[in-house]
């Protein structure tokens, strides 16, 4: 097992602030050139989303409550995913902490997918086209994968290195609150935070120790990076 | 050695007992056993034809190939995580249950492949050149192959004749 | 040559029993080693009208099932395919496990019946061994039929190249290659070795190209002394060496689905459990095959005889009997102390839309077994045994595809649950798969020969008859 967790790359999810509202899922899939793959191959589940609201009932009608809860990669830090690609696909980054998926190395078994237990991660199904105009929407900075190619969350890479490279171009360290992944830009009630677990005087460390913190899945020992707070709404008691 | 011309000759038997009886005789006749070759179409041990054992080096190119098949695993398992290091799952880079598994196979394909590339060596196959040999062997009967001094051949064909043999010859080696 | 059965003074009460012995098994009924020959020959050489139409036939289905669906799969993506999320394996790999499966066959009867001197392997070692190595062929298949990149398969090899990239020895799926590759190169050289004097044989009755072929793989082979040391002491250093090999190849295979986090999945008993399970299915398809060997070519009611199916029809029934009690060690464990998780996917098992698989495949593999194996008439009947084979094949393949599909469709996050249906592609791929073992093996059996007479004569040589008391019994001998 790793040593005493490290840590880098972290994200806070405030799921008494999260109503549900799928600006964080549109928004990554517009960052990261995630393919549409229209109603009826999401209903099988080919759909393409990285990141994707769990959706709950609870209760009798009429006290019918829906939780809700967005589930994107946790970039474990002893991932089950990582071990069992046969061709070294996805590895675990020293430097970032988070898990790294290499395009143009998976050669598509799928392994990794099914050992998720967070169902993190998705298949290029078909190859996908983006028919003039809608090719200019993508997103410059990260490569579209073709077909039989494993992708997930990245904690949106490509802004954490634009970030180090702007900091390291001027002397300095990386700012708090500098990298933000296309999910905690768009998230209207600032339900997810992003930052750097590391330094405990960031705004993603003081909220992971709050009282109301959890982690999803965390006695699989996975030591996801995502960490949930839950309890604290009115719709609680 | 002297220098008697020699040719190949072969007698075919139908029992194990005729042809024991034939290599007695052979013997009699001064003929060495390295002259001597018994061909059959099934199994005959050395012991049932009254013959020196069979020397085989099978078992130690086999284990000189699980052992050279047991360090190219370990090269593989140790030396290639080693030299380009990538961290997985918070596994260690050289966890001991994958490696198990994998110097088990890969040295049992050694093993195997060395056993097999080493029946070759030995019976030096393959080998299409011309040989003493007949067809009656593979239709059930056994063959008695062996080399005599031209001068004795009358009097041998004679006594294996009476030990039972169904023919003896003077043969040519032929491709099979 | 023929074997030496004495000729002990019996008298007419006791005649009965010696025909009756000859009738019964085939090492107490010798023939003359010509007529052996001639014998496996002539079954060899049928070429009826039905044998061109059965090749033919499954040639094509080889050819558009197989390849067809698997380079329209290609070309268009696994979309074509009924996988999806959370079940992003499914029949294709229930496939290669099944396949797996049925090539434990050859081995366990080559092998293991060899090493402990069963002397009915005998006449169908060989029948057997090309179960193996078909059934590898097959199941070779699917890593790559599944994979999403096929073209990149070749990664998944150690080679060094410039990217100083080695495959990750951390992955089942990197055991999975390897100790397949060595499991059929084993079993191909395994076939081969016992082949070469039949070879010889085969070429010493042919004329022209025949002769030219045979007397190539034959590789100058005579029968000396020295020739069938070398050959004996390798079958035996095989015959040792490839059971731990047999065992550790479904072993791995099993540890794809144990190795990991998911629930229904991570279970001790995955080893033993599969390797048993690969026995079972793959002891049934050898009746089934002999059957069908007995029934459809010329000769073979002579090798393969009722005693046959009667010694397999006892080691279905015994492996019948170990599987149900490595699946009840797996049923009982989650029924009993399982978390919740786990206790979804057993409900999916028992009660779920599909629950009549899980139902079909007990009575499949327990209930009909037990019912009809504990009778020696039944046991004996060719037939029958086919029948009872096709049935535990069946039934094992429920297992194989509940194991895959049912488990991968209920996850640890309800929200996630997901319904897999195999598609067309997948359908026509798994018969296209079927089709080629049976193409190979229709060809295989009318280019070389089926029996390995050599053996069979050494063991008619080894059997006699011989009298204790009033009794005439069987004696055995040991010739090496």
């Amino acid at each position: 097992m790793s040593e005493a967790a490290k840590e880098k790359w972290g994200m806070v999810i405030d799921l008494d602030a999260c109503d549900g509202c799928q600006a964080c899922v549109t928004a990554c899939s517009l960052e990261n050139n995630v393919a549409f793959a229209g109603e009826e191959s999401v209903a099988y589940g080919h759909g393409m989303h990285w990141l994707r609201i769990q959706r709950y009932w609870e209760g009798e009608y009429p006290n019918i409550t829906a939780r809700y809860r967005p589930v994107m990669c946790q970039q474990c830090g002893a991932a089950p995913c990582e071990p069992v690609c046969p061709v070294f696909a996805t590895y675990h980054s020293e430097a970032e902490q988070i898990n790294v998926q290499v395009y143009n190395r998976c050669i598509g078994t799928r392994y990794c997918a099914n050992n998720c237990p967070y169902e993190a991660r998705t298949f290029n199904w078909f190859d996908f086209e983006w028919p003039e105009p809608l090719n200019a929407q993508l997103n410059p900075d990260v490569t579209v994968r073709r077909r039989g190619i494993m992708e997930k969350c990245t904690f949106c890479i490509q802004r954490i290195r634009r970030a180090e490279e702007d900091a390291k171009a001027e002397g300095r360290e990386v700012a708090d609150g500098e990298v933000q992944p296309a999910c905690a830009q768009s998230c209207p009630t600032q339900a997810i935070v992003f930052g750097n677990l590391a330094d405990p005087k960031s705004k993603v460390s003081r909220l992971a120790r709050s009282a109301r913190a959890e982690k999803l899945l965390e006695d699989l020992g996975t030591e996801p990076k995502v960490i949930y707070l839950k309890g604290g709404s009115d719709r609680d008691r | 050695m002297s220098e008697k011309s020699t040719h190949a000759h072969m007698a075919v038997f139908a029992k194990i007992d005729h042809i024991a009886e034939a290599l007695e005789r052979l013997r009699e006749f001064g003929i060495q056993e390295k002259d001597m070759s018994v061909i059959s179409g099934y199994p005959i041990s050395d012991e049932m034809l009254g013959r020196p054992m069979v020397w085989s080096n099978v078992p130690k190119i086999a284990m000189g190939g699980f052992i050279g098949a047991f360090i190219i695993s370990i090269a593989l398992n140790w030396g290639t995580p080693l030299l380009y290091p990538i961290h997985v799952g918070g596994q260690p880079l050289l966890p001991v249950p994958p490696t198990i598994i994998l110097t088990f196979e890969i040295s049992m394909l050694g093993l195997m492949l060395s056993t097999f590339l080493g029946v070759l060596w030995e019976s030096l196959f393959p080998s299409y050149g011309p040989k003493i040999y007949h067809p009656d062997v593979s239709h059930g009967k056994i063959g008695l192959v062996f080399t005599c001094p031209d001068d004795q051949c009358a009097a041998i064909h004679k006594a294996l004749t009476e030990a039972g043999a169904e023919w003896v010859r003077q043969m040519e080696a032929k491709p099979l | 040559m023929t074997a030496n059965i004495p000729a002990i003074p019996l008298g007419d009460a006791h005649h009965d029993a010696e025909a009756e012995y000859r009738e019964e098994h085939l090492m107490l009924d010798p023939r003359p080693r010509e007529e052996m020959n001639n014998m496996v020959l002539e079954s060899m050489r049928d070429k009826s009208l039905s044998f061109w139409v059965t090749a033919g036939v499954l040639g094509m289905l080889v050819a558009v099932a197989l390849f067809g669906a698997w380079g329209y799969m290609i070309a268009n993506g696994m979309g074509v395919t009924g996988i999806r999320r959370p079940v992003f394996w499914g029949v294709f790999i229930a496939n290669f496990v099944f396949w797996i499966g049925i090539s434990h066959a050859g081995t366990f009867v080559s092998a293991i019946l060899r090493v402990f001197k069963a002397e009915f392997r005998r006449p169908f070692t060989r029948a057997a061994e090309l179960m193996t190595t078909f059934g590898l062929a097959a199941a070779g298949l699917y890593p790559l039929i599944h994979l999403g990149r096929t073209w990149r398969f070749y990664w998944m090899i150690p080679y060094p190249n410039q990217r100083w990239l080695w495959p990750n020895f951390h992955s089942p799926l990197v055991w999975d290659m390897i100790a397949i590759t060595t499991y059929l190169l084993s079993s191909t050289m395994y076939l081969y070795l016992p082949l070469i004097p039949d070879l010889a044989m085969a070429r010493d009755h042919s004329e022209g190209w025949a002769k030219k072929i045979y007397g190539w793989l034959a590789m100058g082979w005579r029968g000396t002394e020295a020739e069938f040391r070398h050959l004996n002491t390798a079958i035996n250093i095989f015959a040792f060496a490839i059971i731990p090999v047999m065992f550790s190849v479904h072993t791995i295979v099993a540890w794809d689905f144990a190795v990991s986090k998911v629930v229904g999945w991570h279970s001790t008993v995955f080893g033993p459990y599969f390797v048993t399970g690969a026995i079972l299915s793959g002891v049934s398809a050898v009746t089934m095959v002999l059957a069908l060997i007995r029934g459809t070519m010329k000769n073979m009611k002579y090798f393969i005889r009722p005693e046959h199916f009667d010694a397999l029809g006892k080691l279905v029934l015994i492996f019948s009997m170990s599987w149900g009690y490595f699946f009840f060690n797996d049923f009982n464990l989650e029924w009993y102390g399982g978390e919740a998780a786990g206790h979804a996917v057993m409900e999916y098992h028992t009660k779920g839309p599909l629950a009549w698989i899980w139902y079909g495949m007990l009575i499949a593999n327990l209930v009909i077994p037990w019912a009809t194996l504990w009778n020696k008439n039944v046991r004996r009947n060719p037939w029958a045994m086919f029948v009872i084979g096709f049935i535990i094949n069946l039934g094992m393949y429920a297992e194989r595809y509940m194991i895959v599909t049912f488990v991968l469709s209920r996850g640890r996050m309800p929200f996630d649950w997901g319904w897999y249906k195999p598609s067309l592609v997948e359908l026509a791929i798994s018969l296209g798969s079927i089709a080629l073992f049976l193409f190979l093996y229709v060809v295989a059996s009318r280019l070389i020969p089926l029996v390995p007479v050599w053996e069979v004569q050494e063991g008619q040589l080894a059997h006699t008859l011989r009298k204790i008391g009033r009794a005439t019994v069987i004696s055995v001998s040991e010739l090496e």
